[in-house]
């Protein structure tokens, strides 16, 4: 990938046919990868950060998932979508890094602050908003009854409600990708909004 | 389902997988029919639709600075990953195949061998090797082609049809025109905010030509992403006195919705007030920024824009709000 400059035309042109960027990439075009990457690495970091809910580990699954993709995409057959494929890989990845944070009993409900100069502001959101509805910003108490009831599901719960709920993913497509039944997935996310009523009930 | 036979307990368990539209046809059709007629289930649905609404709220969007950090990292761990596979090429296995792999009590005369063979293999190897004007398939590449088919032609040659993902790569200098023009649309109209935000970077460094100022305050202004925003709030720091900046900086102060924007855009305006220029009063601020600071008070619900507002107008003598 580059991204100078001399990149800018490609990645401001009209969008090119997956199929034909997939197998170029297959073959070892680096734009192209890096085209693909680019159409698919904002709703993978997306949805690695609101699994994780910390910027370093979401950034770390970024990296393998991707890494992951680089080394086996000559191994693609297109049996499923490429979609498909690479959040096979980026959950499976989230569910590792959730089970193993669960079992350190280290997860945070809390956002981490980070470098840079978004994180700036929005540490400032986190932390100095104090109710203003107009500019649509959420209190902290709701938000962090919000963090706690989504901690109280289980990882696979957590997953589906994620990938249904924020990604907009089809339960079918969730069923896929998680290697289950539609209909396992569909009893997933019923327990997870379940808990999440449960939870929230009092609140809204 | 049958509409009929419909329980309040059924409807209110479908209610969630009604608003994901996750319901068969005859599911929906059941539960729509049980809502009309069922004032309980229609409050039940609207409590539903809140819980939803709260969902929607505690969203986390990535920074579009996390998103350029993480493809500059991918791209520097690819560029290791290529470096050591071009190092475990086929050229050092076959070295190693040669010679270090030799089982220890080989027979001198065949590392001798294998080493006079390396120097064969050189020598004729630098001839057949295609030089730097190869122009096939590689990873730096630009053009991807696939052959599509083959087909044997009527004059005794071929047809090949191939696909083409087909890309222009420009390089230049960010002083070249052509490359100006495509940083400033990209800036502009890039639907990846990451790639919006390396390109405002990019142009900061050439905030003092006039196209460029414009873009940045077009972005100011404009870009839906508050990291994007911040950033061209950089690159329009030095010209913060040309008065179509400042003209934005106080859009920014009335209208962004972001109180980081806004708590930056009142530090920008009013550098040089404090308190070791306080006996120049009003002077040390111009009226029309004076007037928008007021204006915000009268809006501003962020108790700590207020604060920084509200002790800026102090500093300069003026009053709170507008009146």
């Amino acid at each position: 990938m580059n991204h100078g400059a001399a990149s800018l035309a490609q990645r401001t042109g009209l969008p090119v046919d997956e199929k034909a960027l997939i197998q170029a990439a297959q073959e070892g075009d680096q734009d192209a990868f890096g085209q693909l990457v680019r159409a698919y690495d904002q709703s993978v970091l997306r949805l690695a950060m609101n699994l994780l809910r910390s910027q370093e580990d979401a950034q770390d699954v970024y990296q393998e998932a991707f890494l992951r993709v680089y080394r086996n995409l000559k191994n693609f057959r297109f049996d499923c979508s490429f979609h498909t494929w690479l959040y096979r890989i980026v959950t499976n990845l989230c569910l590792d890094q959730m089970r193993k944070k669960k079992v350190r009993k280290e997860e945070s409900t809390q956002v981490e602050a980070a470098d840079g100069p978004l994180d700036r502001m929005d540490t400032f959101q986190e932390s100095r908003v104090e109710g203003d509805p107009e500019r649509g910003l959420l209190s902290g108490e709701l938000r962090e009854r919000i963090q706690s009831a989504l901690s109280g599901l289980t990882a696979r719960e957590r997953m589906v409600f994620e990938l249904r709920h924020y990604q907009g993913l089809k339960l079918r497509n969730i069923g896929e990708i998680l290697g289950t039944s539609e209909e396992a997935a569909k009893n997933c996310l019923f327990r997870a909004t379940q808990k999440m009523r449960v939870a929230l009930g009092d609140f809204v | 389902m049958n509409a009929k036979h419909v329980s309040c307990d059924m409807v209110r368990r479908q209610l969630s997988m009604l608003l994901y539209g996750e319901l068969t046809f005859d599911e929906e059709e059941a539960v729509e029919a049980h809502l009309e007629s069922c004032a309980g289930c229609r409050r039940a649905l609207e409590q539903e639709q809140n819980l939803h609404a709260a969902f929607d709220q505690a969203e986390i969007e990535p920074a579009a600075s996390a998103l350029w950090e993480s493809r500059q990292n991918l791209q520097a761990r690819i560029a290791a990953e290529q470096a050591a596979s071009r190092r475990a090429g086929w050229w050092d296995q076959f070295v190693d195949a040669l010679t270090l792999r030799l089982p220890s009590g080989s027979p001198a005369w065949m590392k001798t061998a294998g080493a006079l063979a390396l120097v064969t293999l050189g020598f004729f190897g630098a001839r057949l090797t295609p030089g730097t004007g190869f122009t096939g398939m590689s990873l730096a590449t630009p053009d991807a082609q696939r052959v599509r088919s083959v087909e044997p032609a009527a004059n005794g040659g071929v047809q090949i049809v191939l696909d083409e993902t087909r890309h222009r790569v420009v390089s230049g200098n960010l002083d070249d025109q052509n490359i100006r023009v495509l940083l400033l649309s990209a800036a502009k109209e890039a639907s990846d905010p990451g790639l919006r935000y390396e390109t405002v970077g990019i142009l900061n460094d050439r905030a003092q030509a006039d196209e460029v100022r414009d873009t940045l305050i077009y972005a100011l202004e404009h870009d839906e992403n508050a990291g994007v925003r911040l950033k061209a709030m950089d690159g329009l720091r030095p010209f913060v006195q040309h008065p179509e900046v400042r003209k934005a900086l106080a859009g920014v102060l009335l209208s962004d919705g972001n109180p980081g924007m806004r708590t930056q855009a009142i530090d920008l305006l009013t550098e040089g007030v404090d308190e070791s220029n306080a006996n120049r009063g009003p002077d040390m601020l111009d009226r029309d920024i004076i007037g928008t600071l007021q204006e915000l008070m009268s809006i501003e619900s962020n108790a700590y824009v207020r604060q920084r507002g509200e002790h800026v107008l102090q500093l300069v003598n003026a009053s709170r709000e507008t009146y």
